[in-house]
């Protein structure tokens, strides 16, 4: 909202440099965005709240000043020339819903000369940005612009009939408005009609049939107040957002429309006009002021401080309330109608705040009583896994939780997906169900920017409808590895990455986290190579998948390397209860270890081999590890061939040489007769 | 003549005195020549004399002689070890080449930044809470005081599932379902991604991170709210900056407040900045006194309690800081600008 310093001087005197000014509405919340000189006058750009239709005008933001710098403000007189006819001798209004029009004020002023406005008139209006039409047009700006109160002004002899109906349209109407478009009204929006048809949408738009033109001479004024609801919906349907609208939908003041219709006959008298006996004032169920309870106590207990009651009486008197002492230190305010904002007694306590200054409150330490302890230690646990990857070299990312739900289709990720009704273009229409698109995406982007390898992961939510009317967001974790490794050095070439690599980081979480019982089994899925892909399990209950990327996803997004990638689900991941951590004695006897090189069919695979490894049951055999798998021509057909180290520790004593040869001849016999290992 | 069990100790001595000496490994060859030399070697000569020994003699001088022998040999291969050591490990040729790093990923600046925000708060007894950012028009405005069909809305543009359903245009509704499982003292923090309606530009996204305070207890005020908030801005951008409460409307707190920091680009110098526009004062974040309403929505007495909340920006936060200058960046994910971070 632009304010001028010259227009603002119309209500109160002001002789403050346009800065000091700047910093008053600064300092009560009235936010200076820019600061114009404009001629003589300084135009100042404010930010204005939703809450405070009363800003909306000069006078409003005058009476803000005045209460911050103790001045009054100026009374004005809007002298009328009258013409012998009373208004209601030639309009006559009918308000058939008041619940969307309380209150409606008239005046006919005959005998306008429509012309260009006078300079000073140009002046105001295009301080504030408004563009000067003519003058009758002009004054319903100036004085909307000056109270805040939105008038219209109709060519009178357009109107049909003497009657004024204030009603709902009807099925069908339709009309052409001032800005030259034809509408179609529907029935819940409320018109200003003549005898037959609507002549404006009221609050929000005139008709341009009825609108003033070169050759009016009489013009009715009409100043009126629309249910703010009521305006706000039409003009949303209609997709109008006019300055009366802006004003109607905050809630205008019921007593500003009786002195704005004065005020714009006044000004049209200036232009030859006269103006009707008796303004026209229907208002059918007048608004009784809001009281509300003040107390002292409360302002100092909200603000923590001591505030002088007589500076609360001061400010809350200088913005219009009137307070009455109820008791000690306790007042029932009464509220000017043009403050919607003021309904409770916290609204007062922001008031006496913003003219006491925030920065003249004191700073405090917030006391605390009590601590709590973490609810559980999920947050933790993401931090915990983050730091695994990153300590395996994989880059943080964060992707749009939208999607283009076309893109995503040829994932199959299986998942319903939710599809927004407003959204800001196709290619963010929906919420995403798998988190691999937005990392596939990224790899692109990098590989298209210089990048020879990209290894990133990503925390977050995915969307779907479980079932009708059900909606889920789940938080999953996504990681990508592609090309090369960093870690190029003088010593040695950089490599590429593969799928090991991609596991490891999921073993280590898994590890890291303390969720013991990590398994993989083959699995078939849309996202994967086939045959190259595993399920990840922890207990036995699938938590995620991982593989090789399908080579037509990734010729789709023209990817030549090789893309590994995986996908948990999170929710179902930390749920599980992690082994608890429990200490371990350091072992004080030397352990020894031996290698076994065997051979077995090849349908076998190290899981398999590695289940039946686990359930050896010898004694000191403490640990094992795979250290080679071959398969070669060197090798019978249909066979492969694992190394494996075996470790072996007596926790009381060195252990002899014989022992652990016994134990290796026990390990060899026991698979060979699960595995059917041949010795190389 | 003295007896060969007595050259024996006098040799023991002899050794150990002149081996305390030795300083270089030539030394060392010296002693082992004189001792142990084929021909007239200490020891050598004594073995010869041994030769000539009784068997009952033999006995004892036997053994003594052989561990004088094994300590000389072993204390002169120790010695010759130490003394030799650094011409037989392999030299290295260049030490200035570089050395082996190791490639740490980078965590996201907006986490980054979310982390420290958390740790300060948790500094001050606050906990963490989250909630669903799918959210009902209820929990995302009617609760927060919202009235149904206001402008107050228009500054919160939302993007909508269904009739009912809506991805959450602030943290906000965290408040509500915190306060209604939870009885006061309640001191939490809640960080999230929020989106709204806004056509990508410099400075907006759709999505975005905020995180939001709320304490409530009996006895809180305003003042409470300066000071925490004062503390807040200082462990972040550090003890010297300034700061501003100013008025300002928001429909969940009353008395509502936007507060401003000192332009750490231009320390408001620059009439042309980009990030101030000249004013020397960036906004922040907005805070304020919960409104009694909201109290009453969730069941606590306003008269009994009251409390105070903030919201801020943590990608604009971040982009301050870091003069980060289009919002975009955070989610292109490109690693040259992901990659910095690590350094942070
Ligand atoms: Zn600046």
């Amino acid at each position: 909202m632009k304010i001028s310093y010259a227009w603002l001087k119309e209500f109160v005197n002001l002789n403050l440099p346009p800065e000091e000014l700047a910093g008053c509405l600064n300092q009560i919340g009235l936010m200076v965005e820019s600061v114009t000189a404009a001629g003589e006058d300084t135009v100042f750009e404010i930010e204005t709240y939703a809450n405070r239709p009363d800003t909306l005008g000069h006078l409003g933001v005058a009476r803000e000043i005045a209460t911050l710098l103790d001045l009054s403000l100026k009374t004005r007189n809007w002298p009328l020339k009258e013409l012998p006819q009373s208004t209601s001798s030639l309009v006559d209004i009918n308000i058939l819903d008041p619940q969307l029009c309380p209150r409606y004020c008239g005046l006919v002023v005959k005998g306008v000369r429509v012309g260009p406005s006078p300079d000073w008139l140009k002046k105001r209006l295009e301080a504030v940005g408004l563009r000067p039409i003519n003058n009758v047009v002009d004054v319903s700006n100036y004085v909307c612009f000056s109270l805040g109160q939105p008038i219209h002004t109709f060519d009178l002899a357009k109107l049909k009939g003497s009657k004024i109906k204030i009603r709902k349209a009807r099925k069908g109407e339709t009309i052409r408005t001032l800005e030259g478009q034809r509408v179609e009204l529907e029935p819940d929006m409320l018109v200003i009609a003549d005898e037959t048809t609507p002549v404006a949408i009221a609050g929000v738009i005139g008709g341009e049939e009825s609108g003033i033109t070169e050759s009016t001479t009489d013009v009715f004024i009409e100043s009126a107040n629309f249910n703010p609801v009521s305006i706000r919906l039409t003009a949303k349907k209609l997709g109008l957002s006019t300055d009366a609208s802006y004003r109607f939908e905050r809630g205008a003041d019921p007593n500003a429309a009786p002195v704005a219709a004065v005020m714009a006959a006044s000004l049209l008298c200036e232009f030859g006009g006269r103006v009707s006996r008796g303004l026209l004032d229907v208002y059918p169920a007048p608004r009784k002021p809001r009281s509300i309870t003040l107390r002292l106590r409360r302002i100092n207990e909200l603000l923590g401080l001591e505030i002088e009651p007589e500076f609360v009486v001061k400010t809350l008197t200088g913005l219009g309330l009137k307070l009455k002492e109820q008791g000690p230190q306790v007042w029932t305010a009464e509220i000017p109608s043009f403050r919607v904002d003021l309904e409770r007694e916290a609204d007062l306590v922001e008031e006496v705040a913003r003219f006491y200054g925030y920065d003249r409150i004191p700073s405090a330490v917030t006391p605390v009583k009590s601590f709590e302890l973490p609810a559980d230690r999920r947050r933790d646990r993401v931090w915990r896994l983050k730091e695994v990857l990153f300590h395996h070299g994989f880059d943080e990312v964060i992707n749009f939780s939208f999607t283009d739900p076309e893109k995503e289709q040829s994932w199959q990720t299986g998942c319903q997906p939710i599809r927004l009704q407003n959204p800001i273009s196709a290619k963010l229409s929906a919420l995403r169900t798998s988190l691999l698109p937005g990392l596939v995406e990224n790899a692109v982007w990098n590989f298209n920017r210089e990048a020879e390898g990209v290894h990133i992961f990503e925390v977050g939510n995915i969307y779907y409808w479980e079932q009708e009317e059900t909606h889920r967001e789940n938080l999953n974790l996504g990681i990508l590895t592609t090309g090369l490794r960093s870690g190029r050095t003088w010593k040695e070439n950089e490599k590429e990455t593969d799928f090991y690599v991609l596991k490891g980081a999921v073993e280590d979480i898994c590890y890291y986290l303390g969720y013991d019982q990590l398994s993989f089994e083959p699995v078939e899925h849309p996202f994967f190579e086939p045959g190259q892909a595993l399920r990840i399990q922890v207990k036995n209950e699938p938590v995620g998948l991982l593989g090789l990327l399908n080579s037509n996803l990734a010729r789709s997004y023209d990817l030549e390397r090789p893309v590994y990638c995986a996908e948990i689900d999170l929710n179902e991941l930390l749920r599980k209860q992690p082994r608890a951590f429990s200490f371990q004695p350091v072992p004080r006897y030397p352990g020894t270890s031996r290698d076994l090189s065997f051979l077995v069919e090849d349908s076998l695979n190290y899981q398999q081999i590695q289940q039946q490894l686990q359930k050896l049951n010898i004694p000191y055999l403490e640990n094992f590890q795979i250290y080679d798998r071959f398969q070669g021509k060197s090798l019978p057909p249909g066979m492969v061939s694992f190394s494996v180290r075996f470790y072996f520790r007596h926790s009381a004593r060195t252990l002899q040489t014989e022992e652990v040869d016994r134990a290796m001849q026990e390990i060899t016999s026991q698979l060979k007769s699960t595995l059917k290992i041949r010795l190389r | 003549m003295s007896s060969l069990l007595e050259k024996i100790d006098h040799y023991r001595r002899l050794f150990a005195d002149q081996v305390a000496r030795v300083k270089e490994a030539r030394e060392v060859e010296e002693l082992r020549q004189a001792f142990l030399g084929r021909k007239k070697g200490h020891l050598t000569l004594l073995f010869e004399e041994f030769k000539t020994l009784g068997p009952e003699e033999k006995k004892s001088a036997g053994r003594q002689l052989n561990e004088l022998k094994s300590e000389i040999q072993n204390r002169l291969g120790e010695l010759e070890q130490k003394l030799q050591a650094p011409a037989r490990v392999k030299q290295l040729e260049d030490l200035t080449l570089p050395g082996r790093q190791l490639y740490w990923g980078a965590p996201h600046p907006i986490t980054l930044f979310q982390r420290e925000i958390e740790r300060i708060f948790i500094s001050m007894g606050f906990s963490v809470e989250e909630g669903p950012e799918i959210e009902t028009d209820y929990y995302n405005f009617e609760a927060l005081n919202f009235p149904p069909h206001h402008p107050a809305r228009d500054a919160w543009d939302t993007l909508y599932i269904n009739d009912k359903l809506l991805l959450r245009t602030h943290t906000s509704p965290v408040q509500i379902r915190v306060m209604e499982k939870k009885k006061p003292p309640i001191r939490i923090i809640i960080p999230g991604k929020v989106f709204r309606r806004e056509t990508p530009d410099p400075t907006h996204l759709p999505m975005f991170y905020q995180v939001e305070g709320l304490v409530v207890d009996r006895g809180i005020t305003f003042a409470h709210l300066k000071g925490t908030l004062e503390y807040f801005i200082k462990a972040l951008f550090g003890e010297k900056i300034k700061l501003r409460f100013r008025p300002s409307f928001f429909p969940f707190t009353e008395p509502s407040a936007e507060v401003d920091i000192e332009c750490i680009v231009c320390g408001g110098q620059d009439a042309a900045c980009r990030v101030c526009g000249g004013s020397g004062w960036k906004e922040i974040l907005g805070a304020g006194m919960v409104d009694p309403q909201v109290f009453k929505n969730v069941n606590i007495d306003p008269e009994v309690y009251s409390g105070w909340a903030f919201g801020l920006g943590i990608d604009r936060t971040a982009m301050f800081a870091f003069q980060i200058p289009e919002i975009r960046h955070f989610y292109e994910n490109d690693l040259r600008f992901l990659r910095q971070f690590n350094r942070r």
